[in-house]
């Protein structure tokens, strides 16, 4: 563990007083009005059983007359939950509950947190296919790897609504996004880019993964983990056949010249590194990075202290610095992307969230910090630029349309105006609770 | 992906090529050993992968083949011919060791390989050709399957 700072100190013991305090995070409220006993006649029985037929008739109904268009479940085993690794599904239930506040707050969703006491890859995936029939979607958290690659995989092939993976996807398209303004800054071409990977966790396997999709060549792509860099002459390769199909996959996919050998060797000649490899400082030597090429791009996302201190990294000749935390600039942050995507995709009633969709929240996210003083200070808008949400969403929503997986098709304009007003409803919500103090502020 | 590799071409393996197939030996012993722990490999595995493969080249009951790219030797097949003592066809081609690096799979190399050591094997009066490998390995069932192979015995083990 690292030493952790007064700041932090601070933090945990506020947390915990708050959540005796409050006694969670989230709560269930009803979306209609009651004018007396009487309206359970209509919400409840005898009325709902016309909802019932109905649906009983017609599935995708179910989509328009109840809440499921826009509640999502955030399914976790607990085996992988934030830098503390496997805690149980009782432990991951506070991190979970918080996911939900978010996705409410700057999406409007209403995600309902699952923690489960399944571990094995099967019964998770006949868990969550199990729950189909009650969600629009499904937010698979903090598995571990490789069991929540194939969870993805197999449930994206048999679920009909879409299912995320935050830990890949999530850091995937936040760390794309960071990308794509990077290389517009430094007025690289996404094609020609050489772009060095330290770290094979779920992360980085993803963002390799989504970079081919998004215009890259993952020939020019290199991976280094503990035992150097990926090739398919490596004595692990079979062994990762079996296990890690995924890192399997990337090893004869990437590095297409076959170089052998480690970080320092990765980083000569290369344009980005990608670190997203366990908590620094100083988790390897920064002069490699004096290595790299002119006006490097260099993302540490490790938490809670990057793989290099930010200052180091830029005294090494890095031109553009990310981090995963919110008090260096930079946060590659997946808040900026999984509220608005997941509003993008219930918008326009998706049967699933691909690649394409990520990439184009990306894109959209990029496209948004161009427009909105980009720098290199400044390559992701910050969550409290709020504006940026409905226009990932509308993004979103747009993609899914044109792939042919959406239920609803509206213009851009209609998406982003409705995304807008359904995230404003959930904000102005909760402020109306704080003013009318039906939700207490923290004791002092 | 199915279809032929062009990049790969097949020959007979030659002294000259015995540290390189020694040690795809070595790499098929480990994969096997990810299947069973009864198939845990020794500690001097390059060792006895030399020796034996040294002696398998020379042997004139052993067809063993290379696949090659670009000079490099990047598959192994090694078959001993096997005359089989109460059935018929007697003159039997047995698979034992049957490799290739990973970046040179799924592209149709392996069947190409296959089909290659079973011509080479008929040309010597082979009726019967089969294949060895640990049961648990899925991969290896379906890829004989599906090129007509079918169980004919079963070797169970346990530790004593």
């Amino acid at each position: 563990m690292p030493k952790k700072d007064d700041k932090t100190e601070r933090l945990y013991r506020l947390a915990m007083r708050y959540s005796k305090f409050y006694g969670g995070k989230i709560a269930v409220m009803p979306n209609v009005p009651v004018r007396s006993l009487d309206d359970f006649s209509i919400w409840y029985t005898p009325g709902v059983a016309a909802v019932s037929r109905a649906i009983e008739k017609d599935h995708n109904l179910s989509f328009e007359l109840t809440s499921r268009w826009n509640t999502i479940a955030i399914v976790s085993d607990g085996t992988r939950v934030l830098g503390l690794g496997n805690v149980g599904p009782e432990a991951a239930m506070p991190v979970m509950e918080g996911k939900a506040m978010i996705f409410k707050y700057l999406g409007g969703v209403n995600a309902v947190p699952l923690t489960v006491n399944v571990h094995d890859q099967q019964g998770i995936f006949n868990t969550v296919s199990s729950l189909e029939p009650a969600f629009g979607g499904f937010n698979l958290e903090d598995i571990e790897s490789p069991k929540c690659f194939y969870l993805l995989d197999s449930l994206r092939k048999s679920v009909k609504v879409p299912v995320w993976h935050d830990d890949q996807q999530g850091t995937a398209g936040a760390t794309l996004a960071g990308l794509l303004s990077s290389i517009r800054l430094t007025g690289r071409k996404a094609s020609q880019t050489k772009i060095v990977f330290l770290g094979t966790g779920a992360a980085n396997v993803a963002t390799a993964r989504i970079l081919a999709v998004a215009g890259f060549d993952q020939g020019n792509i290199i991976m280094v983990d503990s035992k150097g860099i990926l090739n398919p002459e490596r004595d692990d390769m079979d062994e990762l056949m079996l296990h890690n199909p995924w890192k399997y996959d990337l090893a004869i996919k990437t590095n297409s010249e076959r170089m052998k050998g480690g970080l320092e060797d990765a980083l000569k000649g290369a344009d980005v590194l990608v670190a997203a490899s366990g908590p620094g400082p100083d988790k390897f030597p920064k002069e490699y990075i004096k290595g790299m090429n002119k006006d490097a791009i260099t993302f540490m996302l490790a938490n809670p202290v990057p793989e290099i201190w930010p200052w180091e990294a830029k005294d090494m000749g890095a031109r553009i610095v990310a981090t995963g935390r919110s008090d260096f600039p930079n946060q590659v942050n997946n808040s900026i992307i999984f509220p608005a995507l997941f509003r993008g995709a219930l918008d326009c009633g998706a049967s699933a969230i691909t690649d394409e969709m990520i990439v184009a929240a990306s894109s959209e996210i990029a496209r948004y910090a161009y427009e909105n003083g980009m720098s290199e200070e400044h390559i992701i808008p910050t969550m409290k630029e709020w504006e940026v949400y409905p226009n990932v969403a509308a993004a979103v929503a747009r993609k899914a349309v044109g792939q042919r997986i959406a239920k609803r098709s509206m213009s851009a304009k209609k998406f982003h105006d409705n995304a807008k007003r359904i995230i404003e409803g959930s904000r102005m919500m909760l402020s109306a609770l704080i003013k009318s103090r039906l939700i207490k502020m923290p004791p002092q | 992906m199915a279809g032929i590799d062009n990049r790969i071409k097949f020959r007979d393996a030659r002294e000259g090529d015995v540290e390189a197939l020694a040690e795809l030996v070595a790499r098929l012993k480990r994969l096997n050993e990810e299947f069973d722990s009864m198939l845990k490999v020794r500690d001097d595995i390059k060792d006895v992968s030399r020796s034996y493969i040294s002696s398998a080249v020379k042997d004139k009951n052993c067809i063993v083949l290379v696949a090659e790219n670009d000079g490099k030797v990047v598959g192994l097949l090694k078959a001993d011919i096997r005359e089989r003592r109460f059935s018929q066809p007697m003159t039997e081609g047995r698979i034992i060791e049957f490799y290739i690096m990973p970046e040179y799979r799924k592209h149709g190399g392996g069947t190409e390989m296959l089909h290659h050591a079973i011509d080479r094997m008929k040309r010597i009066g082979v009726k019967i050709v089969s294949a060895e490998f640990p049961s648990q390995n899925k991969i290896s069932v379906e890829f004989y399957a599906k090129q007509g192979f079918r169980p004919i015995t079963n070797i169970h083990a346990k530790l004593i």
